[in-house]
């Protein structure tokens, strides 16, 4: 996510340049103390526990063992656990489910977001009151919103009641207990909770659009659609991309509404990677296999990440 | 900008829509927390979306000071894990708030931690769950296991993050004329940034601590995984209810979702002007 650069504005994520840096001994020294704490706690989490992840992930180490886990290289397997994931087809399984629900989510979220925007783009009566409370699922407890469509979901729940008066006859369906249906509920939680903050982010972009150039391109007889994909999508095109990121990135880790809604069921039609990694910890207990599955994901999503950073980069200088 | 008549029509109802859309799970949670038990699980044409008798006896239940007409005692009530839930979000948003405001001071001023936004989006990206295994083991070596002093220490460095890069963009935007002028008057550096600059930046210590606690207050997964029974928060409690023994309290969950879900929706309302900062750490501005 660096270098985003955006018009007129600095203190961008990665833009490490300050506007103004004095360097002489005393304000070097403070500086030094004042970000100490923060150094120590990215150490404290990052370093020393990344180096412990890798020795687990050549062994059979248990939790279980009742040895401590500095003694793991009694249990020392090489890369067998990398090779096993290789032909874990659960582990494979869940990486396309957590693809899945991510190819499906974000696309949903971002155009329903993006609409919403448009239409709060002017000022119109009872704007303030309605932009409120669209906001409210973002901020209720992830947790809690997978309560909620757990019960709209149930047999007996409001949902099929409103497909009953819909459609004019009863209409049953386990949602949550059906592996057809139980993503789809999933989704559809993850989309109510998600969309407000794409509809956020994005009328903030649109709201920074000149409005001077807006109102020209109208009195030279520009329609509304020319205005909006010549004018405003381009100044917008950052802004996309950073709430595009941002929800991907979340989107992968989708772990809380999911499994209070289905605990990763019925068998494993919902088990996206976050939930096989809990289970495989929780349930299994194979630390040492957890600990190659969450390295291997890390690297990968390293990779990914500053090749992206690296192309946006590129981009930016032509 | 004048818009035509259909276009308002259309806007008016495609946006009654998405607010039908956002509230009806919202107020099906609220009118169950006020359902007696013998609503609970209507169906069909007994299904109600307003309680016929509303009834603050959830509540009741679930703080643990009537039993009354419910099925079961609870072995522990809602009291503990509450309590659990506020001493680790608040103490978790002070030591995040603390080493965050600290450290964006040093680089905004001083050019001091240069790896530090990098560093800390990168904590950001990586999922919780693939970093667990290693922090559980740290944990339980130093007795942080199921406790909440363990759970603030986690989520202080989970949100720090955020605490930093809001802080940075916050001492970014300010002027520095006022802290040249204290310097010039003959103050230390110390003392301008302690009882000058913190002073100014009430407001955003403040949205920024409010946003740090929402998302220190939402957090499933690692409590999930670091306590096991004295210190659960409210989420872990409120999954738990429910047992083949008892079957779904569904009025019960639906009243403690309640009590977990208010606080952050009202601090988000009250913050809602930099929450978009807050999201994109401070990419974009309202």
């Amino acid at each position: 996510m660096s270098s985003f650069a955006i018009e007129e504005k600095h203190s961008v994520p990665g833009d490490l340049t300050t506007p103004e840096t004095r360097t002489e001994d005393g304000g070097r020294r403070l500086g030094f103390m004042l970000t100490l704490p923060a150094q120590l706690l990215v150490l404290f989490i990052a370093v020393f526990p990344l180096l412990m992840q890798l020795y687990i992930s050549l062994t059979d180490w248990s939790p279980l063992e009742g040895t401590g886990w500095w003694q793991a290289y009694e249990l020392w397997n090489g890369f067998a656990n990398y090779t096993d994931l290789a032909v874990d087809s659960r582990f494979w399984d869940a990486l396309g489910r957590t693809a899945l629900v991510m190819l499906i989510c974000v696309p949903v979220e971002f155009l329903l977001g993006l609409g919403l925007a448009i239409l709060f783009m002017d000022n119109f009566v009872g704007k303030r009151v309605f932009y409120s409370i669209m906001l409210i699922p973002m901020m209720v407890v992830p947790a809690v919103a997978g309560y909620m469509f757990f019960m709209l979901f149930q047999s007996g729940g409001p949902v099929n009641d409103i497909i009953s008066t819909l459609i004019g006859r009863p209409f049953v369906l386990a949602w949550l207990s059906s592996p057809g249906t139980a993503l789809v509920a999933v989704m559809i939680a993850d989309i109510w909770q998600w969309t407000p903050l794409m509809f956020l982010i994005l009328l903030a972009g649109l709201v920074g659009v000149p409005e001077d150039q807006m109102r020209a391109a109208t009195l030279l007889g520009a329609s509304w659609w020319q205005r909006f994909y010549t004018i405003a999508l381009p100044k917008m095109k950052t802004i996309m991309i950073i709430a595009l990121s941002i929800r991907i990135i979340e989107n992968f880790k989708i772990f809380d509404t999911l499994f209070i809604m289905t605990g990763g069921g019925p068998g494993v039609a919902t088990e996206t990677i976050s939930v096989y990694i809990y289970k495989v910890t929780q349930q299994d207990l194979i630390w040492g296999y957890v600990a190659a599955i969450a390295l291997v994901i890390l690297v990968v999503l390293s990779i990914v990440v500053s090749l992206a950073i690296s192309r946006m980069n590129a981009a930016k200088e032509a | 900008m004048k818009r035509s008549l259909p276009f308002e029509v259309f806007r008016y109802a495609a946006i009654f829509l998405a607010l039908a859309v956002t509230l009806v799970p919202t107020l099906w949670m609220v009118s169950m927390a006020f359902k007696p038990i013998a609503e609970w699980s209507a169906t069909g044409a007994d299904l109600t979306w307003w309680p016929k008798a509303p009834t603050l006896d959830n509540f009741r239940f679930i703080l643990g000071t009537s039993t009354s007409d419910l099925i079961v005692a609870l072995d522990r009530t809602a009291g503990k894990p509450i309590l659990a839930s506020l001493l680790s979000a608040v103490f978790g948003t002070l030591i995040a708030m603390t080493a965050g405001t600290a450290g964006a001071y040093g680089l905004s001023r001083f050019g001091s931690g240069q790896n530090l936004p990098l560093a800390l989006i990168q904590l950001r990206l990586f999922p919780p769950m693939a970093v667990m295994i290693p922090v559980m083991i740290m944990w339980a070596f130093f007795g942080l296991v199921d406790t909440w002093w363990g759970l603030a220490l986690i989520y202080g460095i989970v949100t720090l993050p955020f605490a930093f890069w809001l802080m940075k963009t916050f001492f970014d935007d300010m002027p520095r004329e006022i802290e040249d002028a204290a310097l010039v008057e003959g103050c230390s550096r110390m003392r301008v940034f302690l009882k000058i600059t913190l002073p100014m930046m009430r407001p955003a210590l403040a949205s920024s601590a409010l946003f740090v606690f929402i998302l220190n207050w939402s957090d499933y997964l690692i409590a999930l995984l670091l306590t096991t029974r004295e210190w659960v928060t409210i989420p872990v409690y409120m999954a738990s209810l429910s047992s083949s023994m008892t079957g779904q309290l569904y009025g019960a969950k639906a009243a403690l979702g309640l009590i977990a879900a208010v606080p952050p929706v009202i601090m988000g309302i009250a913050i809602q002007k930099h929450l978009v900062r807050g999201l994109t750490f401070g990419a974009l501005k309202q």
